[in-house]
């Protein structure tokens, strides 16, 4: 039975496939607010096209299964503060988080190997700031606990 | 390591007979002297294709180009540049579009592909980082555009692939065959069907690298800037983001009565209200899109809700096309519009080019130049969006009277004789689009003057309906004209959106430069930044005169020389011969180039950095 506890709460990044114009700009500006370049293989969201209406948003949702800590065979990631969060110390970058993630929230940094997931840039998204649709936004949810 | 920011400092050539690919190396000198897509492809294209080779010879080269702004975030940034000889126009040609590809052949470490040769058999590019593979086709080639993305990135495994393919007209060589990436095209001037001739079906491109600038403090300063001012400009704030470029046909057909309608017979629509971009919003607006990194996001999904053409999609149609399969073919449903638009990109050719050729045959049609008996028993006519629809797949495969509507206006004007040459709606045989060369005096010299033929992204008009240029004046307009020629040819060159132009300036200033620094690194001043401009097209023009074009060809159809708008609100109004020549001869000089000819002078090309150049003219005997 699931309980809600009303202190905890859970961030989540919305995506609104109404407003999102597929412009990319939150991949660049996730890349550039964290390594100063601009990339989208270094970006910790991906928005797909799969169709003239058809947007899909990859990005770590905070799902309440965790499939890529109960997945990682090094005990690399935890969840702390609401993001999930890799030791580089313990990661050998398998990449079985990425094949764990439904949600395709996970890519391998293509130089370091290590896992990219999502850490809402200090509580502040510049995915979410960058946008120009409104098509992202930052929203607390309720934390439901097992 | 190159001293300046924005290139990978390589260029692939990629050979289809050979399979091989060779890497060229871009110095720093290069860069600055060339600044990216348009130029870097004019210098190799000028060295690497002879120009009085067929534009379907397997030594014609295809230039998949970017600048300095690709795979950054700057706004308008995420396009790419393709360049070649033109199989409608016989002439230098490039074709820029909207697509991440751009970035992506940045981050696999390129600066850009020079495509050359003929494969065996059908083929497509996959390009991974450093890696090149030659892929088989067979499976894909006769595939619509979509389905060609779609099944490449299915075989690679990747729904983020980014893909340029051509439909079944590249593959047939109808001469106005596009490139499709995503939804967006490399539109005009047949750049499909030179890949076509290639059987190259498709490039696809994926890079793990990244692309940084220069200055990252100044280049957050500019963003900032930009940000404030564009919400001041009400064509970036409002009038695209709302409605699209399909808002111009109420300014330009309404207010002006500057929309070619009936071939050109007129240019002031009855029926605009039923084209127009209010009702395409209110009634067939499905959702925005933007190329990439593009906040304005002016690009739109319309679906027709009822109607004869209910249930058709597409991301469009723009001005351009609501003009050429709309206004010029007499249609004024948007149902048909938007099926047509579609069905354009899938079967892969320019809207633009094939609706102004199915206006002239319309037109031939009406005046008994063809009959019924040429065109299977079809009613040719005006207003018929049935044939309109129809022959889009029938040209794309080359049946029946599609066969010659594939070959362009003025190559159909030359098969039809009886003196419809007058009507065909073209220069160099590149069709005019929806900005008016008579209501627009900077339009009738533009697009005599420009490289590419009837284009108006080498000049614009954007500064004329601003009224930032009188547009009937005659005085100074040659000056205007050679100013919007610079500025497109560094946006070219850049990479990025014309649209800048509102914000930037119609011609080059200062804001230009404030905007390239920072990136580059180059420290440009205004006067380097012009030079630049003049040489790519000094450049652009010595090619096309090595293939025979002169001063004669700077010209418009007769219909636009001797027959004035005939109704509505730009009524009279026309450039005639005498006046286009008072204009030329007042280019030439400006431009440096030799006015009895057209050439550019020994002189200019050495003043430009061209001395190669100077002694090549010199060499085949077309220097002055």
């Amino acid at each position: 039975m699931s309980v809600v506890v009303a202190q905890e709460k859970k961030p989540l990044i919305r995506f609104d496939i109404k407003k999102c114009a597929f412009c990319k700009i939150c991949e660049l500006s996730c890349s550039k607010y964290h390594y100063k370049k601009f990339g989208d293989s270094i970006s910790r969201i991906t928005i797909i096209r799969k169709g003239p209406l058809m947007f899909k948003c990859h990005i770590c949702t905070r799902c309440e299964k965790r499939f890529c800590i109960t997945a990682c065979p090094t005990k690399a990631l935890s969840y702390k503060g609401g993001n999930i969060v890799v030791d580089p110390k313990l990661c050998n970058s398998c990449g079985d988080c990425v094949k764990a993630c439904p949600f395709h929230g996970i890519r391998l940094h293509p130089e370091t190997k290590l896992p990219l997931i999502c850490d809402l840039c200090d509580g502040d998204p510049s995915c979410v700031k960058d946008c120009p649709k409104g098509a992202l936004s930052l929203v607390w949810l309720p934390e439901v606990r097992k | 390591m190159m001293k300046y920011s924005g290139y990978k400092g390589k260029v692939l050539a990629i050979n289809l007979t050979t399979k091989k690919t060779s890497s060229i190396e871009i110095t720093d000198e290069f860069a600055r002297k060339y600044l990216g897509g348009n130029g870097f492809a004019v210098r190799y294209i000028f060295d690497m294709v002879d120009p009085r080779m067929d534009a379907f010879d397997a030594t014609n080269v295809v230039a998949m180009m970017t600048g300095p702004f690709q795979g950054i975030n700057s706004p308008t940034a995420g396009k790419y540049y393709m360049a070649t000889k033109s199989p409608l126009t016989n002439g230098y040609f490039d074709s820029v579009s909207g697509g991440f590809i751009g970035a992506q052949i940045k981050y696999a470490g390129y600066d850009g592909f020079l495509i050359t040769g003929k494969a065996d058999k059908p083929t497509y590019l996959f390009v991974e980082d450093g890696k090149v593979e030659f892929r088989p086709a067979e499976k894909l080639w006769g595939r619509l555009t979509g389905e060609t993305q779609e099944m490449i990135k299915e075989e690679v495994g990747d729904p983020n692939l980014c893909v340029s393919a051509i439909g079944p007209a590249g593959e047939n060589l109808v001469r106005y065959a596009c490139v499709i990436t995503e939804y967006r095209a490399a539109g005009r001037g047949g750049v499909g069907a030179v890949l076509g001739s290639k059987k190259l079906k498709a490039v696809a491109v994926r890079g793990s690298g990244t692309n940084e600038v220069a200055d990252p403090e100044a280049y957050e300063a500019w963003m900032q800037w930009y940000k404030e001012e564009a919400k001041k400009v009400p064509g970036l704030a409002v009038g695209l983001p709302t409605y699209g470029t399909p808002a111009l046909v109420a300014s330009i057909g309404k207010m002006l009565g500057a929309m070619g309608s009936y071939n050109h017979k007129t240019e002031f629509f009855q029926n605009w209200e039923n084209i127009s971009g209010e009702r395409l919003k209110k009634e067939f607006w499905d959702k925005d899109t933007a190329c990439p990194a593009c906040p304005i996001a002016c690009s739109k999904v319309f679906s027709a809700k009822s109607g004869k053409w209910k249930g058709a999609i597409s991301e469009g149609p723009e001005y351009e096309t609501i003009y050429s399969l709309g206004s010029m073919c007499g249609i004024d449903d948007l149902g048909a519009i938007i099926k047509g638009d579609s069905l354009c990109d899938e079967w892969g050719m320019d809207t633009v080019s094939y609706g102004v050729a199915v206006s002239f045959i319309m037109e031939a049609y009406e005046k008994q130049l063809i009959t019924r008996e040429n065109t299977d028993g079809v009613e040719f006519k005006f207003g018929n969006d049935d044939a309109m629809i129809a022959y889009i797949e029938k040209t794309a495969k080359r049946e029946g009277i599609g066969n010659l509507i594939a070959e362009g206006s003025l190559r159909a004007a030359r098969v039809i004789g009886g003196g419809s040459e007058r009507f065909a709606i073209q220069v160099k045989g590149l069709e005019i689009p929806g900005h008016s060369a008579r209501a627009l005096r900077g339009m009738s010299l533009g697009y005599a003057t420009a490289t590419r033929g009837g284009s108006h992204h080498d000049p614009r008009p954007t500064g004329e309906y601003a009224g930032a240029s009188d547009r009937k004046a005659v005085e100074g307009k040659a000056a205007w004209v050679i100013g919007t020629q610079q500025m497109t040819t560094i946006g070219d060159s850049l990479v990025n959106c014309h649209f800048l132009e509102r914000l930037l300036g119609f011609t080059l200033t200062q804001k230009w430069v404030d905007m390239i620094n920072p990136v580059t690194g180059f420290g440009y001043t205004l006067e380097e930044l012009t030079t630049v401009a003049e040489r790519i097209l000094d450049l652009e023009r010595s090619f096309n005169v090595r293939t025979g074009i002169r001063r004669k060809d700077d010209t418009l159809p007769r219909r636009f020389l001797e027959e004035p708008i005939p109704e509505g609100p730009s009524q009279g109004m026309h450039t005639d011969e005498p006046t286009l020549n008072r204009m030329l001869d007042e280019f030439y000089v400006i431009k440096g180039w030799d006015p009895k000819t057209g050439i550019p002078t020994k002189e200019k090309l050495i003043r430009m950095g061209l001395e190669d150049v100077a002694d090549r003219l010199a060499k085949e005997g077309i220097s002055c």
